[in-house]
């Protein structure tokens, strides 16, 4: 327990905050922390994993770890299967491929597999699957469904993957899907809820493996058709017109994806079911008022085609967090603690006056500052971030 | 919006923020100097003069910074900014005579002097200012206008308030009253009036407070806060301004309550050193307002006044009656209330005019006062023949040259040594960057004094204000030692960055600790060199005793350690310094970009890093500077002289908080930073009870040590070679996967013909290679300071301080080099005395030696023995060619340490008498799983002794192997029954797989962790089927679990009755304590976490800190900590019995926890000792004790008796484990308990 040496400080609880809650993030830092040399980590605060609370040795109880209960939403209304089909398929018979991620009950799917398309269901919860293998058996080949947590795939920690976490390479392996180039077309739409719970931290992590190439992404320009709740759906589409709202998330989705709202539909004609699979009662007045917005979601073609690549998107958005965590300062103020290089004259070459507010800047804005600062020919040194704050980060 | 300012221009901000017309330093140092000047004549006249003089000076400062202000504002010529910054420093410069507050009164009128002309000088200035451009006159004089209004309206604001207000109307109307009568009634009269006015609100509950908040009184943050000011601003002759903030707090009834009777004694006192009677009389007046009883400090306080002002008789004697009426003892006055021999003599003589036959009462003899622990009675008994306490090696002579050194270094409070990385060489790029170098590092002293200085400007402002603001806590130290101590934090920034939290923290830390330095060296150096006479080799000493008790036979206990800071103190100072730090270090632009104009850029950097949802500021030197330090190549290396081993014998342990080192103050128990509730416990204890901790940590820091030279040299040797991580040496650098420019993408990544996820490919590589080096980087950092070190002791003798963790554990003090560490540490010390190896010794070390390669841990004595005769050919080879022979050594388990004992080896057999060859070697002999030892005796579980070596057995046990089997028993049981995992783990299972889980469990690790670490051993595995990884661990774990519970039966109820009534203790609302066998209280330091929030600055900082005592204790760690702790507690009680034991028997004992180290000849008899101790320990009704201590701690309050927690508490604590039947008395005879 007591570790004399160096860090004798490292034993502080001590952690540094300035304010929380405003950045999700995609896992837990546990694992990755391990790696980290104990030199660097003296003095941030200590990380340990979660001990389960045991007692000695002796207790005998063999519990079984169950990932914590966690409400999804699904379609459970034909008429609003049939809605999104007309929006997805339009007048086409043709026999398109869609991967629809955790369907439930399976209304979408059949509402899908009745139009002629080929669907690919990822469930996570294995209380669902029996039901829809019968409809699949139906339908001669034309639905497939995996035992796979979409929203889980590529989990950052090492262990060994037990479904439905599983890898993108295993599950695309699985169902013969090659990698496309980016420049060519989406392979394949996704549609899915994102998980209510934890919406924000979906979103993060689909945007980590699209700026990263990595994941799903791999394989292509996927795009993705998601129910999101209204709330979220208005920040992702934000902008300085709207500054209550705009956020570094706003920024991320919008230079990486062109963003069209499908459709907006009540809360009220989902069905929310815990875990094992019961139908939950919906406890909160206010989540029932709720919408929710079907978006698309469709990476740009030229996302990749300037100076932000998948080699430097982290330090796009780090600076993109850096700058929300304060979104009312200058951004001259931001522009300090992110390059050593001089801010005004950066500045300068945004043609941005030295007044301007993060708010005030679009997401072009901020691609361009990016790129500026990348490119700039001068200074040897262009950014004070480096990967040491990465592997805090991620 | 939290005020978070921004890292560069903060200072710029910072300051134009204020009212143009703040008057700066100099200003409000006059007027504090008016005070002092003021106090001995008791006028209250202030000294106009001085101050309009001072003003001059002021205004003119005021008026050049605001110019320069503008004139940036303005975006005007560079130069001319330039120059007028330069006109500001310059008539800075007599400033900073003048700056300093005198200490003494008279120095005061000197100062006044200096002061006057630098107003006449800097007038001048002002002319040629003036002079050099018409239109800057202009704007000058509109300033100055401004000013010059805002001044005069200020200028009795600023004054520092020195009348209390009062809130009882009463007591206001005699203040009144007395001011007005002043002239004709004399003040001291007054006083022995108010003093008879007995308190009338508070008295009774004040009284009862303190023993009704029992053990858990402390101040609460703020207080602490409070009370650390103002001790601070007495410590630096700030006496008026403590008065200030005391008088703004009196007057507020809101701040009021946070003012406790210590704070009033505590700036009465200071007048009273003073001799001025009116303050004095003041916060008597005060203290009284707040409805608070006078004690023995205060009526110290006015009765030292009165003794230094020669009052008359009569005012005397009627203080002296209502202090008699109070219920206090006249001779509490020169027993209880710490006092210099100064004080003590004015107390004296006061107390003689009244009473001209009183006789003080001797210095408290210290009562003979004896330890009670049944287990160290012989340690303590009086005159043994037996005894032979060990001496050491060395002369009188030589140990008091020692002692010269060791002080010399500690006075330096850093030492600098000399790096063991290889000689770069001396090319023009070197040079020419050592040279830049220290051009910077001149230029940022200068700017550092300048920073320092405005920062206690604005800091005196806060002050005056009637806020705590960190002015007394800056002028501590002096500025000359602050400078270099923020140079030397700059230097030593790792390039990553760090923390800013963690080093705030760090600063802060440094200048309390610097703070506290003692100063009486040459009472010290007497005193210390008496005392070696016990020690050294040709001195002879009366009688034999103990190092402790020859250090106090020769003098009084010292007077009582000062109050640690608080946390948000510590933090905020050291903030406040790293701010001065980030604005003032600056280097030439051209440093990074060579072809930009050659501005001033900032070196450090405040950015932000994320964890989880967190943000977390760090500072970051620029890359260019990183790069020029790494070209320099500077090799030299600077540690604080208390992380040094010391270079003489340390100071004997007479109390929780003197110890160890000469002049740095060094607490025995070290804990979690900012808790204090262990040292309220330690001083609580009587001190009779310590004394077998005290005596068994000077004993561990009391042996000699030195280098072992030929194995350093073959270290140093791979060290500056390639290093060879697997001999525990790390490579250099150079050897790391090195991406070729930082994170700089290389040229393919620009290519857009180059797909995306190539370049997410190559990301992840280099992000991998960083890594690495990363990893690379810190570890060969930890082994350069190690091995400088080394480099730097070799060929001297040195010790080892040590001190103690809060459950009694032992450590060395120093961290960087100690006998704790790698084997590679250890194999570099060896004991500095020797002792012949006698019949037996070479044997021993024979065995050690097989006992370090790890081979035959389940073989006999004898057998490891013959083994090493068998393989004397290899051993000899490695000794002679270590790097370039057969190179046997290097497959040990403990390679380095086996080589070192190769060496001795062959030294020895090579030796016309093995028998008479002097051998300095360490031989260890380790405790078999200890912790389930500590358990089996407890629990007197018969099984579980056979298999942790309590019982005598011709081959030693392994409870490894044991688990392992017991854990087959039951797969095969599984697998037969037809469970999957059972039956894939077949033939998996060995000692290996289960063996960490077993060592560990004892200290309580869980399931969760015990699945992570067979998981880890499963994956090792490479047949094995790694689907199943999961599932199997945990599988196994489980079984582990069932395997220990079947085998420690004992164990296992003692544990859950540990855990359970840690959980009733929590709940009740208290943290968990105990006493160890010795007599060391324990607390288990573990709360909810309490957030503190420092606010401003470059950033806000919020730490949160699990020792708040006033939070509820944290349930969960304290139920999970307790059996770990206890156990712990124990294992030290039983390494501390052997220790003291060995000390009469006269051998040199060191220890790592359970593993104890002696010479070789010496071995056989620490064995006995070790064994006796073990036996005697645990025949005391261990947990009975616990149990009745327990009760009469938690459960005998009876206010709290009906909780339904204390009840169940009780029932609990009353059914204690039933223990086996194992028979304790055959440890005695056990071989392999320690082998």
């Amino acid at each position: 327990m007591w570790v004399p040496g160096v860090g004798l400080l490292s034993r502080l609880m001590l952690s540094a905050m300035t304010r929380a809650g405003r950045f999700c993030i995609l896992k837990s830092g546990a694992v990755r922390l391990m790696d980290v040399p104990a030199g660097n980590r003296r003095g941030l605060s200590d990380y340990y994993p979660h001990l389960m609370p045991s007692v000695g040795f002796g207790k005998s109880s063999s519990r079984v770890y169950r990932c914590r209960s966690e409400t999804k939403r699904y379609i459970t209304s034909p008429r609003v299967a049939e809605t999104l089909v007309r929006i997805l398929r339009g007048k086409r018979k043709s026999c398109q491929l869609f991967l629809e991620c955790n369907p439930g009950p399976g209304i979408l799917t059949r509402a899908l597999l009745e139009s002629g398309a080929k669907v690919i269901a990822l469930e996570s919860d294995e209380t669902f699957i029996p039901q829809l293998k019968s409809l699949g058996k139906k339908v001669n080949g034309r639905l497939e469904v995996v035992y796979c947590d979409f929203f889980k795939l590529d989990p950052r920690s090492r262990g060994i993957l037990t479904p439905p976490v599983m890898t993108s390479d295993m599950l695309f392996q699985y169902l013969g899907i090659e990698a496309q180039p980016w420049s060519k077309g989406a392979p394949l739409k996704a549609i899915g809820i994102l998980p209510p719970k934890n919406e924000r931290s979906a979103l993060w992590k689909l945007l980590h493996d699209l700026y990263s190439c990595t994941s799903i992404y791999k394989y292509g320009r996927l795009e993705l058709n998601l129910f999101i709740s209204e709330k979220e759906c208005r920040k992702i589409m934000a902008n300085p017109q709207n500054p209550s709202l705009y956020q570094a998330l706003s920024v991320l989705c919008q230079i990486a994806c062109g963003i069209k709202l499908l459709h907006t539909e009540s809360c009220l004609s989902f069905g929310t079911y815990t875990a094992n699979g019961q139908l939950a009662k919906q406890k909160h007045r206010e989540s029932l008022e709720q919408n929710l917005c079907f978006i698309q979601l469709t990476p740009h073609r030229n996302l990749f085609a300037g100076t932000l690549t998948p080699f430097n998107y982290d330090v796009f958005f780090h600076m993109l967090r850096q700058c929300f965590m304060k979104r009312n300062a200058k951004l001259i103020d931001h522009l300090h603690s992110l390059s050593p290089i001089d801010a005004m004259h950066i500045l300068k070459q945004i043609k941005k006056n030295k007044d301007v507010k993060v708010i005030d800047m679009y997401p072009e804005d901020f691609q361009h500052l990016f790129e500026t600062i990348e490119c700039s020919k001068d200074d040897n040194y262009k950014w004070l971030y480096d990967d040491f704050m990465e592997d805090v980060i991620i | 919006m939290s005020a978070v300012r921004w890292g560069r221009g903060a200072a710029g901000f910072g300051r134009a923020l204020w009212p143009a017309g703040t008057p700066g330093l100099l200003a409000e140092e006059g007027a504090l100097g008016g005070v002092w000047g003021r106090k001995r004549s008791s006028t209250a006249s202030p000294c106009e003069q001085d101050r309009r003089k001072d003003w001059g000076h002021a205004e003119l400062l005021e008026v050049l910074k605001a110019r320069v202000r503008q004139l940036q504002a303005e975006g005007m010529a560079e130069v001319t900014v330039k120059r007028v910054a330069k006109r500001v420093a310059v008539a800075r410069a007599p400033e900073a005579g003048g700056a300093q507050p005198p200490r003494q009164a008279p120095a005061g009128a000197k100062g006044a002097g200096a002061k006057g002309a630098a107003a006449t000088l800097s007038s001048r200035w002002a002319q040629k200012l003036d002079s050099d451009q018409q239109l800057m006159e202009k704007r000058k004089q509109r300033l100055e206008g401004k000013l010059q209004k805002r001044v005069e309206k200020g200028a009795w604001q600023k004054q520092l308030r020195l009348e209390p207000r009062l809130l009882s109307r009463k007591l206001a109307s005699q203040l009144q009253h007395w001011e007005q009568g002043a002239p004709r009634s004399p003040w001291e009269e007054q006083l022995a009036q108010l003093l008879q006015e007995a308190p009338h609100r508070l008295s009774s509950e004040a009284a009862a407070a303190p023993a009704d908040r029992g053990p858990e009184s402390r101040l609460e943050g703020q207080q602490q806060r409070l009370l650390s000011f103002f001790e601070c601003c007495l410590l630096t002759g700030h006496l008026p301004l403590a008065h200030h903030v005391l008088v703004t707090h009196h007057s507020k009834s809101q701040q009021q309550r946070l003012l406790t009777l210590s704070m009033y004694n505590m700036v009465m006192l200071g007048w009273a050193r003073q001799g001025s009677f009116k303050e004095l009389t003041y916060v008597f007046f005060m203290l009284k307002d707040a409805g608070l009883a006078p004690d023995l400090q205060s009526y110290a306080a006015a009765l030292q006044c009165m003794g230094r002002l020669d009052q008359d008789a009569g005012t005397i004697r009627r203080c002296l009656k209502q202090m008699a009426q109070d219920g206090l003892q006249l001779q509490g006055l020169f027993t209880a209330v710490p006092l210099s021999a100064e004080e003590r003599a004015e107390l004296l003589r006061a107390v003689r005019k009244a009473k001209p036959t009183f006789t003080p009462p001797r210095p408290p003899v210290p009562p003979p006062q004896v330890n009670t622990s049944p287990l160290l009675r012989e340690i303590y008994a009086k005159q043994d023949p037996a005894v032979s306490y060990p001496r050491l090696h060395l002369s009188l002579k030589e140990l008091q040259g020692l002692f010269q050194q060791q002080l010399r270094v500690e006075m330096a409070t850093t030492i600098t040594v000399e790096s063991v990385e290889k000689v770069p060489l001396l090319t023009k790029e070197v040079l020419h960057a050592r040279k830049t170098l220290a051009g910077l590092r001149t230029r940022w002293r200068t700017a550092l004094y300048r920073e320092l200085q405005e920062t206690k400007e604005s800091e005196a402002h806060a002050a005056r204000e009637g806020r705590l603001s960190l002015f007394p806590y800056l002028c501590l130290l002096s500025e000359k030692e602050v400078v270099r101590m923020l140079l030397q934090t700059l230097q030593a920034l790792p390039a990553q960055g760090e923390s800013l939290l963690f080093l705030a923290h760090e600063l802060g830390l440094r200048v309390f600790k610097r703070k506290q330095l003692r100063n009486e060296v040459q009472e010290l150096e007497q005193r210390y060199s008496k005392y070696l006479h016990l020690l050294a080799s040709d001195t002879q000493v009366a009688e034999p005793c103990l190092p402790r008790q020859h250090w106090e036979a020769l003098g009084v206990p010292e007077a009582p350690h000062e109050q640690p800071w608080p946390m948000s103190v510590v933090v905020q100072l050291g903030k406040q310094l790293a701010e001065v730090l980030v604005r003032a270090a600056q280097m030439p632009s051209s440093l990074a970009a060579p072809r930009s104009p050659g501005t001033l850029i900032p070196v450090l950097y405040h950015v932000y890093s994320f964890r989880s949802f967190r943000q977390i500021g760090i500072l970051k030197p620029h890359p260019a500077f990183t790069q020029l330090l790494e070209t320099a190549a500077e090799r030299t290396l600077t540690f604080e002289s208390t992380d040094v081993p010391m270079l003489c014998p340390p100071l004997p342990w007479t109390s929780p908080h003197s110890g160890a080192f000469l002049l740095s103050p060094t607490k025995m128990m070290r804990s979690v930073e900012g808790s204090q509730q262990h040292q309220l416990l330690l001083e609580r204890c009587p001190p009779a009870e310590l004394h077998g901790a005290l005596d068994a940590l000077t004993q561990l820091g009391n042996c000699a040590w030195r280098v072992n030279g030929r194995v350093l040299d073959l270290v140093l040797q791979l060290f500056a070679d390639k290093g060879c991580p697997r001999l525990g040496v790390p490579a250099p650098p150079s050897e790391a996967p090195r991406p070729p420019e930082g994170r700089r993408a290389p040229n393919r990544c620009l290519l857009p013909e180059v797909s995306p996820a190539e370049k997410a490919e190559m990301r992840r590589e280099l992000a991998r290679r960083l890594k690495v080096a990363r990893e690379m980087q810190s570890l060969r950092a930890d082994a350069l300071y190690r091995l400088s070190l080394a480099r730097h002791l070799r060929h001297r003798v040195f010790w080892l301080p040590h001190n103690m963790d809060f459950r009694g554990r032992t450590y060395p003090c120093s961290p960087h080099f100690n006998h704790l560490g790698s084997d590679l540490a250890r194999a570099l010390l060896e004991f500095a005395q020797g002792r012949p190896l006698g019949p037996h010794g070479l044997n021993w070390l024979k065995i050690h030696l097989v006992n370090l390669t790890g081979l035959k841990k389940r073989e006999s004595l004898q057998a490891r023995r013959d083994y090493a005769d068998e393989l004397m050919e290899d051993i000899l080879d490695s000794a002679d060619r270590p790097m370039t022979g057969r190179k046997w050594w290097m497959e040990a388990d403990e390679p380095w340490q086996a080589l070192a004992c190769c060496m001795e080896v062959a030294r020895a057999v090579r030796a016309p008498d093995p028998a008479a060859y002097v051998s300095h070697f360490p031989v260890h002999q380790d405790g078999s799983c200890n912790g389930l030892q500590h358990y089996a005796a407890l629990g007197r579980d018969s099984v579980g002794a056979a298999s942790v070596n309590l019982l005598p057995s011709d081959l030693p046990q392994d409870v490894y192997s044991e688990v392992a089997a017991q854990v087959e028993v039951f797969r095969r049981q599984d697998a037969e029954q037809g469970v999957q995992v059972a039956q894939v783990l077949e033939g998996f299972i060995s000692r290996k797989v289960v063996k960490q889980t077993v060592m560990t469990v004892v200290y309580g690790v869980t399931r969760y962790g015990g699945r992570l670490q067979i998981e880890k051993r499963l994956r090792e595995i490479h047949d094995f089927p790694q689907d199943f990884v999961w599932e199997a661990s945990h599988y196994l774990v489980r079984q582990v679990f069932n395997s220990l519970q079947e085998m420690f039966s004992g164990t296992r109820s003692i544990q859950r009755w540990l855990t359970e009534s840690a959980r009733l203790i929590s709940h009740t609302g208290s943290a968990v304590e105990w006493v160890t066998p010795l007599g060391i209280p324990i607390i288990q330091p573990y709360h909810r976490d309490s957030k503190v929030m420092i606010k401003g600055g470059l950033q806000s900082l919020t730490f949160s800190s699990s020792v708040d005592t006033s939070q509820k204790p944290n349930t969960l760690k304290q139920k999970n900590g307790f059996p770990p702790n206890f156990i712990h507690s124990l294992d030290s009680s039983h390494m501390m019995l052997t220790a003291l034991h060995c000390y009469r028997k006269g051998l040199t004992f060191v220890s790592v926890h359970d593993c104890f180290w002696t010479h070789a000849a010496d071995v056989a008899v620490m064995n006995q000792v070790c064994r006796e101790q073990f036996v005697r320990l645990h025949s005391q009704p261990i947990l009975h004790n616990l149990s009745r201590f327990l009760i009469e701690r938690f459960c005998s309050d009876p206010r709290t008796s009906k909780s339904i927690w204390v009840s169940r508490l009780m029932d609990t604590l009353l059914s204690v484990p039933k223990t086996g039947t194992f028979n304790l008395e055959q440890v005695k005879h056990s071989t392999y308990f320690f082998s």
